[in-house]
């Protein structure tokens, strides 16, 4: 019995150590800023990259420092640049994603909380609304302090995409995914 | 005592005429003035040609002007608007707070950038000299140092920063765009004078191409007129001479006619009125009739001879000759002056003698003629030697030499260049009154040179002469004996 025991006990060791090492494979940071790394969920379409300056030191972000950054609430970079945050034009579908998402709020919502924000200093500066996605990646680039959101498709070498919680837009867990219906 | 052909004195009309004719019908002097305006024609050319040769290098320093320069100014013109595109459209994104526009300018700058960029690098691959290559590098920096200030001062207007944009602008990015309107105007001041220093080149070539031509129309202009006055006054003398020496002509043969006709009318007088009595009075006014008439006719045929050679034209007709054959032909002519003289010929003949091709009439006339003349200036000896023979000559080709040898009374050296003028005879021979024409060589020296030989001679006085008639041999003998000589040489050394 004393036996049997000791066996199940080792038993179960063994899969938790292997459960303990699927899930360090799982969540360990990626090689290629890119594409991503683990398993795969998101297509490039629907996957939504933010993007920075080439020049930007920062690799990556947390969910709650882009949505500080995205709602106006930090002015600057760690290297002291300041902040210009780009948003879509009104009505694409990268825009409603980046208000449910990070500003989890609709259209109204949003022109309020910056009307608020800046008439009572809390917000540092509102987004520059830009027509396209080629406006926005060439803003981007010019700007060292830019940030701002492609779809995988729209990225390239002209910026530098950023991982939100460790997750680039391909991963499995990242958050920032456009609906399918939009 | 001197050896002499013809009668007639040095000094006659008669001869004058035909020298005069000669150079009329020739036209030696108007000839050579055709030669000075040829050479005119020649040196017009000449200065034309090295017209055209500055000319050309004015094309080549034109062209390379146009692109060196010219194409080079233009470019740098390209480029400081380009330069200040970039500027512009970098300061224009400050005018706005719409970031689409803003993006719009950024862009326009950077695709100015990009242009002046290549254009520096374009100028920098062109550059030759020290100086280009280092102002093109100053550029490429202060360029470059301009770009990174444009490069922060588009990203501060584009973070919302226009302040700090504009203090960065003008505390960087002015003067670094001064230093590179400066490295621009330095370049172009570069091509400026890199222009300056060609034209004036070209001017210089123009100037000496005006010059050329000024000159080559002035002496070109002055020589035609002196040579088309020289020709002018020349065929007028020419002709003036001619219409005298014509009269000179008719009255000289009129004399030389005169003598025998005289001789025969008073010899026909005399048997007319009775005066010659008896056969051997009779035969006496019938040998001087004979005689003169024989002297007129000699007269009349050498004149005629002569004139026909004078004309120039082909007056004879060529063919192969065997020369064993010509010189039998002259001597059965002759035969009967030889006979009645009591001549010895002495003949020293090569048997093989290739044949030569001329015309047999002509060369026997001729050879007849220096036959003629040893027999006429023998004095006393009788004696005749001929000669055939091939000889290596001054050409470096054979040919063939056929020589008629006196042991007369030889020719004095000062009538040696004279024996073959027409009419020439000299006082010697007319004191001596030895009978002749003074033609007889001159035709012999014209029947030559029209078989393409000449005539030579050589003679002391005293002892006798020597003419030798000296005529080429065709091919193909010619060349085989050249060929045989050469080798012959050539085994030798």
């Amino acid at each position: 019995m004393m036996r049997m025991r000791s066996r199940q006990l080792r038993m179960v060791r063994i899969v938790l150590l292997g459960s303990l090492i699927l899930l360090a494979f799982r969540f360990s940071p990626s090689a290629d800023a890119t594409v991503g790394t683990g398993e795969r969920r998101g297509s490039p379409e629907q996957s939504l990259a933010i993007v920075v300056n080439r020049a930007n030191p920062v690799d990556n972000l947390s969910f709650s420092e882009l949505r500080k950054i995205f709602l106006g609430r930090r002015s600057h970079w760690p290297t002291g640049r300041r902040i210009a945050v780009a948003m879509l034009d009104y009505g694409q579908p990268e825009r409603e994603t980046v208000l449910e998402r990070i500003y989890q709020m609709d259209e109204n919502g949003y022109r309020n909380y910056f009307l608020r924000g800046m008439f009572r200093g809390d917000v540092f500066m509102s987004p520059k609304t830009l027509a396209s996605p080629t406006i926005v990646r060439k803003f981007v680039f010019n700007a060292p302090g830019a940030i701002g959101y492609l779809r995988a498709t729209d990225v390239d070498d002209s910026v530098k995409v950023l991982r939100i919680d460790g997750h680039l837009p391909l991963d499995k867990d990242y958050v920032l995914q456009i609906d399918a219906g939009r | 005592m001197s050896k002499t052909t013809g009668n007639g004195s040095s000094g006659s009309p008669v001869r004058r005429w035909f020298r005069v004719q000669r150079s009329v019908t020739r036209a030696p002097s108007w000839r050579n003035y055709s030669f000075l305006l040829f050479m005119v024609l020649l040196a017009e050319v000449g200065v034309g040609i090295f017209v055209l040769r500055d000319l050309r290098q004015s094309y080549v320093q034109v062209q390379k002007m146009y692109e060196g320069s010219v194409r080079g100014l233009r470019r740098i013109g390209e480029l400081q608007y380009e330069a200040q595109e970039t500027r512009r459209s970098t300061l224009y994104a400050l005018t706005t707070n719409d970031g689409n526009l803003q993006v719009n300018y950024a862009d326009q700058s950077r695709e100015a950038d990009r242009l002046v960029t290549q254009g520096i690098a374009e100028y920098l691959a062109q550059a030759q000299l020290p100086q280009e290559r280092s102002v093109g590098d100053r550029l490429t920096n202060d360029w470059k140092s301009y770009l990174k200030i444009r490069d922060e001062v588009l990203g501060l207007i584009l973070e919302g920063s226009p302040k700090e944009a504009v203090d960065l602008d003008l505390a960087a990015g002015v003067p670094l765009f001064e230093e590179v309107r400066q490295d621009l105007e330095e370049i172009k001041r570069l091509y400026d004078d890199r222009a300056s220093q060609r034209l004036s080149v070209v001017a210089g070539f123009f100037r000496r191409s005006v010059a050329k031509l000024l000159a080559a129309f002035g002496f070109g202009l002055l020589f035609a007129s002196i040579a088309l006055w020289a020709i002018q006054s020349s065929k007028v003398r020419g002709a003036v001479q001619l219409a005298n020496l014509q009269m000179d002509f008719v009255a000289a043969v009129s004399h030389e006619l005169r003598t025998p006709i005289t001789a025969i009318l008073s010899a026909g007088e005399n048997v007319r009125d009775g005066l010659v009595q008896g056969r051997p009075a009779l035969h006496e006014q019938g040998s001087i009739i004979a005689g003169q008439a024989g002297q007129l006719m000699e007269l009349v045929d050498q004149v005629l001879q002569f004139a026909a050679t004078t004309k120039g034209k082909p007056w004879h007709a060529e063919k192969a000759i065997n020369v064993h054959g010509l010189i039998d032909h002259s001597l059965r002519n002759t035969a009967a002056v030889l006979q009645e003289e009591g001549f010895t010929v002495e003949q020293i003949m090569d048997p093989t003698l290739p044949a030569i091709v001329g015309d047999p009439s002509v060369l026997s006339q001729c050879l007849q003629n220096l036959i003629g003349n040893a027999v006429k200036y023998s004095a006393g000896s009788r004696w005749i030697g001929i000669t055939a023979h091939v000889e290596w000559d001054r050409d470096k080709t054979y040919e063939l030499q056929i020589s008629v040898r006196d042991r007369g009374v030889g020719i004095g050296e000062g009538d040696l260049p004279h024996v073959f003028d027409p009419f020439y005879r000299s006082p010697q021979v007319v004191a001596a009154q030895i009978r002749g024409t003074g033609l007889g060589l001159s035709i012999a020296k014209r029947s030559a040179e029209a078989c393409g030989g000449r005539l030579t001679v050589t003679s002391e006085l005293g002892k006798g002469s020597t003419f030798t008639l000296h005529l080429p041999i065709p091919e193909p003998a010619g060349a085989e004996l050249t060929a045989a000589h050469m080798t012959s040489i050539g085994d030798r050394s």
